[in-house]
């Protein structure tokens, strides 16, 4: 039991290791236009990824310290809120993670072919 | 106060203050949208409670907004903090125990258990706290000691043969001896000298008093070169050459030790170095302890004129065992 308990710890800190990787590509890839944190994290979800909100919010935050993205608060609303967008740096990094991505699932797809799930 | 503001607020407990203001609005905004998708406009508290659950603890939520994480001295510095922590904790210790040495054996003065022991247990943390202070400093203004790192070329790591490697433990007895004496002179000057009878009185030497200042500088600059030795874990040229001309430094001074006490001897009528016989024959001490003195700066003056030649004779000998090895490897090679 003790043992099962420790492998699926393991294994959930693996698989949050894989992810951590791709999250500022999955959130730069989002925010050609403006969102809110919980509309990014709701239009992931919707397409498959969920992200939680303790990584994303500190994540834009560290997105936009580094010139990747811009961000302006929006007092239109019912409430206001914090809107972001991918910036021109950020697009321009947004082009050579993607293509790093391509690449890197071609091999991993080459890499894994031979295993059975 | 609802429960969201009680979790705002104990998040902002633990952000940085200039943007903390900011994070919370945030914050608050986002946990409302998330309530509201959810469960629709009106949560209740268990709904609220799940949502700030997901969220996760205030400490670790705060922490995650900090993007360097939260060190008081952080991996980069720690080795060198290490280090110099452990020099502090020997130096003050071996400090403590000499002037309660002095104190007691010298200065006769009656031996208290509880006030050694509690100026031992002060003393240590206090010169510990001092250390951290300043590494703290270092850690906020992201002080980077490791001036090599950036870009670094594995082409020039250190070729360490063995007449480079630094004695470790050698360095750290003569660097906490250094810091001693250094603690000694300078805050007993009165108590370098001897005692004329057994339990008579005490007789400062003169002549050391006169050099003090010299004295001091050459222990206190070798002292900074031991903590740099330590730090850089190895010999190159430059360092041989500066720990040279330190002990140089120190054999002058040894030289003008030998003169004053030649002097002062010679002016009490006790000049050469078979005189302090007739003053032992003479009961006089104080001739005696002077001429002890002299012969122990004399031997001093020996042992470091001999430790600067085979500084030097191993230096030569290693340039040319280099050399010769280049050519051997050439040689293979063609």
């Amino acid at each position: 039991m003790m043992m099962e308990n420790t492998q699926s710890e393991q294994y959930q800190k693996l698989t949050q290791e894989l992810r951590r990787g791709i999250l500022v590509l999955a959130a730069l890839s989002q925010l050609e236009e403006e969102k809110y944190g919980y509309s990014l994290i709701s239009s992931l979800a919707e397409q498959g990824l969920d992200i939680e909100q303790g990584t994303l919010y500190p994540l834009l935050r560290r997105l936009e310290d580094q010139g990747l993205l811009k961000s302006e608060w929006n007092t239109e609303g019912s409430r206001p809120r914090r809107y972001y967008q991918i910036s021109s740096e950020g697009s321009q990094v947004l082009g050579n993670l993607t293509e790093e991505w391509r690449n890197l699932t071609n091999v991993m797809e080459k890499l894994l072919a031979g295993i059975s799930s | 106060m609802s429960l969201l503001d009680r979790y705002i607020h104990e998040v902002g407990r633990f952000l940085p203050r200039k943007k903390r203001g900011s994070i919370q609005a945030e914050l608050r905004s986002s946990v409302i949208d998330t309530l509201e998708g959810r469960f629709g406009p009106d949560p209740d508290r268990d709904q609220v409670a799940e949502i700030l659950l997901e969220l996760g603890k205030p400490r670790d939520v705060a922490a995650s907004y900090h993007p360097r994480g939260q060190y008081l001295v952080g991996p980069g510095l720690f080795p060198l903090f290490q280090m110099i922590a452990w020099i502090v904790v020997a130096a003050v210790l071996g400090a403590q125990l000499l002037a309660f040495g002095v104190s007691v054996f010298i200065a006769g003065e009656p031996f208290s258990a509880l006030e050694t022991i509690t100026s031992l247990v002060s003393s240590v943390p206090t010169a510990l706290g001092w250390v951290l202070v300043t590494f703290m400093i270092m850690q906020y203004f992201d002080a980077k000691p490791y001036l090599e790192e950036e870009p670094w070329d594995p082409k020039a790591l250190p070729d360490r043969n063995p007449e480079e490697n630094l004695k470790k433990g050698e360095l750290i007895f003569g660097l906490v001896f250094g810091i001693l004496f250094l603690v000694l002179l300078t805050l007993f000057p009165q108590w370098v000298g001897f005692i004329t009878t057994p339990g008579g009185k005490f007789f400062p030497n003169p002549v050391i008093l006169n050099y003090l200042v010299l004295i001091q500088i050459s222990l206190l600059a070798n002292i900074l070169m031991d903590i740099y030795l330590l730090w850089k874990g190895s010999w190159t040229f430059l360092t041989r050459m500066i720990k040279m001309a330190l002990e140089a430094f120190g054999v002058v001074i040894l030289a003008f030790l030998i003169q004053g006490h030649n002097v002062w001897l010679a002016g009490k009528g006790s000049p050469g170095f078979s005189a302090w016989i007739s003053a032992i024959e003479s009961n006089n001490w104080e001739l005696v302890g002077m001429h002890a003195f002299r012969l122990a700066f004399v031997v001093a003056f020996i042992v470091t004129v001999i430790e600067i030649a085979t500084t030097i004779f191993r230096m030569i000998r290693s340039k040319m065992a280099g050399d010769v090895s280049a050519r051997d490897f050439v040689l293979k090679v063609e």
